[in-house]
């Protein structure tokens, strides 16, 4: 069980209204219709940025050990940074 | 000291071992410690698939590109929101119960639930829409990996709604309290890994081109 302490409901309420509006950013990028290497690299850093914050704020991983967050942020990071270079390839 | 006393003893030891690495490594991740083994191994899997499907699309970008337009980018838009709602209700039962209040964790759970309901819902429409089309895993690289991907994200949704059932049940049975709650936890950190999988695999696989 985690002794973490608890975070306020507001913080939640928070960070849910923060993904919320991530959410609505990237479907209106989609929905212009914009691409090109700096769109999908903002769309990608928004979804790397989003899943960080799941993580860290509701499934409360912030306040755990370094090495559970250490394994949670290189997974985004490698995960991030692989699609990427994929996609840049595919556009050189 | 006979042989076998020493052979008893470093046995021992090595069971205190054990048992203290199990214990220093489960204290600080909420839940349970072997479903945390499952989580990252999904997440190993989840991981190897988008990068598949990256680099394979570095191959086919037009015919990508092309086969992503058909797709509907609000249902997905949508579903994206649903699940980081119901992760947000999750949250709320998760505190609920820390505080004792085991009928309003309940609550908070069930429209997680709910919602889980209304993100499989959305799905089947989908999913329905591309067959009546014509659409199948064999259609084209793209769709081989949106079939797949996205029906395996979904049974991974089923599976957590089944642990949030089980969940709801024996915390309306009271079966949870402040001082245990591992059970909820670690529904709680399922249901988490399976809104943020989605949060990649939409722009991944409905925007980004």
């Amino acid at each position: 069980m985690n002794k973490a302490k608890p975070q306020s409901n507001l913080f939640s309420t928070v960070i849910w209204l923060i993904l919320i509006a991530l959410t609505v950013a990237t479907f209106s990028i989609g929905e212009v219709g914009l691409s090109g290497k700096s769109t999908m690299l903002t769309l990608l850093a928004i979804a790397m940025i989003k899943s960080q914050m799941v993580a860290n704020y509701l499934m409360a991983l912030r306040q755990t050990r370094l090495l559970w967050r250490g394994i949670m942020f290189g997974y985004f990071v490698i995960v991030g940074g692989l699609i990427a270079i994929a996609y840049l390839m595919g556009q050189a | 000291m006979d042989a076998q006393s020493v052979k008893i003893g470093s046995a021992d030891i090595a069971v205190t071992a054990r048992a203290d690495f199990q214990k220093n490594h489960q204290k600080d991740l909420p839940g349970d410690f072997a479903l945390w083994i499952f989580i990252f191994a999904e997440m190993l899997v989840f991981g190897v698939l988008f990068v598949a499907y990256a680099f394979t699309r570095a191959n086919n970008v037009a015919l990508f590109n092309e086969s992503q337009l058909t797709l509907s980018r609000t249902s997905g838009a949508i579903n994206t929101l649903v699940l980081i709602t119901s992760s947000y209700f999750v949250v709320r039962g998760v505190d609920a119960i820390k505080r004792g209040l085991s009928s309003q964790c309940a609550h908070w759970l069930t429209g997680a639930l709910l919602l889980g309901g209304v993100f499989i819902s959305i799905k089947i429409v989908e999913f329905h829409a591309k067959f009546a089309a014509g659409i199948t895993m064999s259609s084209n690289a793209f769709y081989m990996f949106y079939l797949s991907l996205t029906f395996f994200h979904l049974m991974h949704v089923l599976m957590g709604m089944v642990i949030l059932a089980s969940i709801i049940v024996k915390a309306r049975r009271g079966g949870y309290s402040a001082q245990n709650h591992t059970g909820v936890e670690t529904g709680a950190s399922f249901w988490h890994m399976v809104d943020f999988l989605w949060i990649i695999l939409f722009p991944l696989i409905y925007i980004i081109r």
